[in-house]
């Protein structure tokens, strides 16, 4: 582990400014921060020093944050990255999460926000480690009518047919099958799966529940797992004991 | 009516007026030569008489019983013919017809003293005492008592009249029969041909034109964009040295012209976006780095009372900074989405459930204006879902900037409510308001870029804050295929509808 009891993240940006700035405000916050200007020493510092958190820019001379996510995930490693573009389309979000970050901002962000996302996305990590120390402690089979999770393994069978499902996907279900009859506001959602407190990201989670409804329900267009509460968010039917 | 046959026409009333002219000046000429023979007939048997008997009035005078049969013996073989004698004021006195004359009955002298003068006529035409018409031919002689003296005054007249039923009757037969049946199947014949022919010409001389007109209409139909993309849908006629061969080739020249200005465009248009895009891009970094610094500062202060006012600058730069901030990202965004090749990440969902989602998303700021925002539902449990392939973040961002709109003009006690309903294979998605409405002057820029109604300043929240949001609203209803309605009534309310197709 590294000596300090702080947290640590490492930042790569090439723009001065707001390396500094991001520095100073992480420090302030109680992290262990360093700082670099560009993705090939960031991925020399990370081979040296494991820190426990990423924030990569995108666009940066020599190596850019999506190469230095795709070398980081194929030496396994599956530290948090926290993605800063300057660009919003799909693509760059599609490209950024698919090759590996965990999540991005989009410039220009508060620090606010910044920092309400690197608190989501540690917490996550150590739930996530929580979650795999005591794997055995979870049930390993939650049931719901024809639908199986296996927690452990992260997987999903549909009447005894096993699905493919996004983590994030795994964990929206997850968090509906822990709680059958229980309803939650799409901001509840993505405070407790996300991880996110913030506004603006709530279509996300409209959409992960889209993609839950074509995969697991006969007709979409009239749920039978996932219900919507009109005026009120979304549940899991009560499992049929 | 086209020109074709417009041209046809004139071709087919222009040869049956020929025609009928044709017919008219022969019937005119039959006529005329069917008087003028009778005409020099009867005076030539006038002439014949008269050679022969030069005491008509001494014979008349002296044997009256036997005068009649005298003359009707002259005329046994001029068929159709009557002979009279009048004396010199025109009274008959003698007649061949078997009508009974009043006595003292006069025909008009006039022809008479044509008929008898010494001036050739073609012929002359005059009364028929007999049928009481008045164009008959007809033909006089003067008679004197004594032919020796020349000056001797003329006491009657010996006066003939070719009958006028025989010659009418004959020429209604002899034009039918000898001469009408083969000459107006002939000219109808011509007359039919010709306009065939003339349409048939016009036809080969107007095809050209018909194929540039073709030409230019599925351009029109097409539209610039795939019209100029490639050749014309419908074959350019070829371009022949005649006048249409010019037109092809200045339509074609035009074309080119077009296409050339269109490309030119495109490719400004393309710039424009680009230098937008790479503007709101480069001024991304500038701008967070100032955020950042104030955000700083500002947390750096928030428990130094001495720094109150400062703090309240730091705010204020703050306020203004994240204004400019969201300004470029909504003229970033716009530029996106305006490029060609943005593609949307559609999925079917049910509309009133996003709506109701988006309504709970906006109720704590709704709560804060004391404004009632609800989602309202289909009462029928067994109507259509409102299900449509949305981008479900880009139909989020539009709603959103939509209430956020409603939001920004509403005074509190004001309604808002948002409805999702199927009908017609459409989802019609509304954002209606009690709100203060909009000028009827403001509606149709409502949803132009920039555009700020000179009557409600607006305050800078939301999308850019200036006149993109609702911009933003439009395009991404372009994007789905959409469109875009606003309903607004100064002092009732606000609706706007947002249609999309529904899924199938």
């Amino acid at each position: 582990m590294a000596p300090s009891a702080l947290t640590t993240i490492l930042v790569a940006e090439d723009q001065a400014d707001i390396r500094d700035l991001l520095a100073l405000n992480l420090r302030s916050a109680g992290y262990d921060v360093t700082a670099v200007a560009d993705g090939r020493e960031a991925l020399a510092r990370q081979t040296e020093r494991a820190h426990e958190l990423l924030i990569l820019d995108l666009m940066m001379p020599g190596l850019d944050g999506l190469e230095v996510c795709k070398a980081l995930r194929a030496k396994g490693s599956a530290t948090p990255i926290l993605m800063l573009t300057a660009k919003s389309t799909e693509l760059d979000r599609v490209l950024g999460l698919e090759l590996g970050a965990d999540d991005y901002l989009t410039k220009p962000f508060s620090l606010a926000e910044l920092l309400a996302r690197v608190k989501a996305l540690l917490r996550r990590a150590d739930l996530l480690r929580a979650a795999q120390a005591n794997a055995q402690a979870q049930p390993s089979t939650i049931r719901n009518g024809e639908v199986e999770l296996l927690p452990q393994r992260r997987q999903v069978r549909v009447r005894g047919e096993s699905l493919d499902f996004t983590a994030l996907e795994f964990d929206l279900l997850l968090h509906f099958a822990q709680h059958p009859g229980h309803v939650f506001s799409r901001s509840q959602l993505l405070n407790a799966v996300w991880g996110y407190t913030h506004d603006g990201y709530e279509h996300t989670v409209t959409t992960h529940i889209n993609r839950l409804r074509a995969k697991l329900e006969a007709d979409p267009m009239r749920p039978e797992l996932i219900l919507t509460v009109r005026g009120a968010g979304y549940k899991m039917r009560d499992a049929p004991r | 009516m086209t020109v074709r046959f417009k041209i046809a026409l004139t071709i087919f009333i222009t040869g049956a007026l020929t025609a009928l002219g044709v017919i008219a000046t022969v019937l005119f000429a039959f006529a005329r030569f069917e008087h003028e023979s009778a005409y020099h007939r009867a005076d030539a048997f006038l002439g014949r008489v008269m050679a022969n008997y030069d005491n008509l009035f001494e014979m008349h005078e002296r044997y009256p019983e036997e005068f009649g049969p005298f003359l009707r013996n002259l005329v046994l073989f001029e068929p159709d013919t009557q002979l009279y004698l009048l004396d010199a004021r025109g009274t008959v006195l003698v007649s061949t017809g078997e009508t009974k004359l009043p006595p003292g009955f006069k025909v008009a002298l006039t022809p008479v003293l044509q008929a008898a003068g010494k001036a050739a006529m073609p012929y002359v035409l005059g009364d028929d005492p007999e049928r009481m018409d008045d164009d008959a031919v007809i033909a006089a002689r003067a008679v004197r008592r004594s032919v020796i003296r020349n000056d001797e005054p003329v006491s009657g007249y010996l006066y003939v009249v070719c009958h006028k039923q025989v010659l009418s009757e004959g020429r209604g037969e002899a034009f039918r029969s000898a001469f009408a049946r083969p000459a107006l199947a002939f000219i109808i014949g011509v007359v039919l041909l010709t306009t065939l022919l003339a349409v048939w010409i016009i036809a080969s001389v107007t095809r050209p034109l018909r194929q540039l007109t073709e030409a230019v209409s599925s351009l029109s139909a097409r539209g610039l964009e795939a019209g100029l993309a490639d050749a014309p849908a419908a074959p350019l006629p070829p371009a022949t040295r005649d006048e249409f061969g010019q037109l092809t080739i200045a339509f074609e020249m035009m074309w080119a012209t077009l296409r050339k200005q269109w490309a030119a465009l495109r490719r400004l248009d393309h710039f424009r976006r680009e230098g937008v895009s790479n503007l709101s891009h480069d001024l991304r970094s500038p701008l967070t780095a100032t955020v950042a610094c104030l955000e700083t500062l500002d947390s750096r202060w928030a428990n130094e009372p001495a720094r109150s006012d400062d703090r309240a600058l730091v705010e204020m730069a703050l306020r203004n900074t994240r204004n400019a901030a969201r300004l470029v990202q909504s003229l970033g965004d716009l530029a996106q989405l305006d490029e060609p090749e943005f593609k949307l990440r559609a999925e079917g969902v049910d509309a009133g459930e996003l709506l109701d989602d988006i309504a709970l998303r906006f109720a704590p700021r709704a709560a804060l204006q004391g404004v009632r925002l609800s989602a309202r539902h289909a009462d029928d449990p067994g109507a259509t879902p409102p299900f449509a392939n949305l981008d479900i973040e880009l139909f989020e961002r539009a709603i959103a900037n939509l209430l956020d709109n409603a939001l920004k003009f509403c005074p509190p006690g004001a309604a808002i409510t948002l409805a999702a309903e199927a009908a017609d294979g459409q989802v019609h998605v509304s954002v209606a308001d009690t709100g203060p409405g909009i000028p009827a002057a403001d509606l149709p820029h409502l949803f132009d870029r920039f555009y700020q109604s000179r009557q409600s300043v607006a305050p800078a929240t939301g999308e850019g804050g200036k006149g993109l949001g609702l911009a933003i609203v439009k395009r991404i209803a372009e994007l789905h295929g959409g469109t875009l309605a606003v309903e607004s009534t100064v002092g009732v309310g606000t609706r706007v509808t947002l249609s999309v197709p529904a899924r199938a």
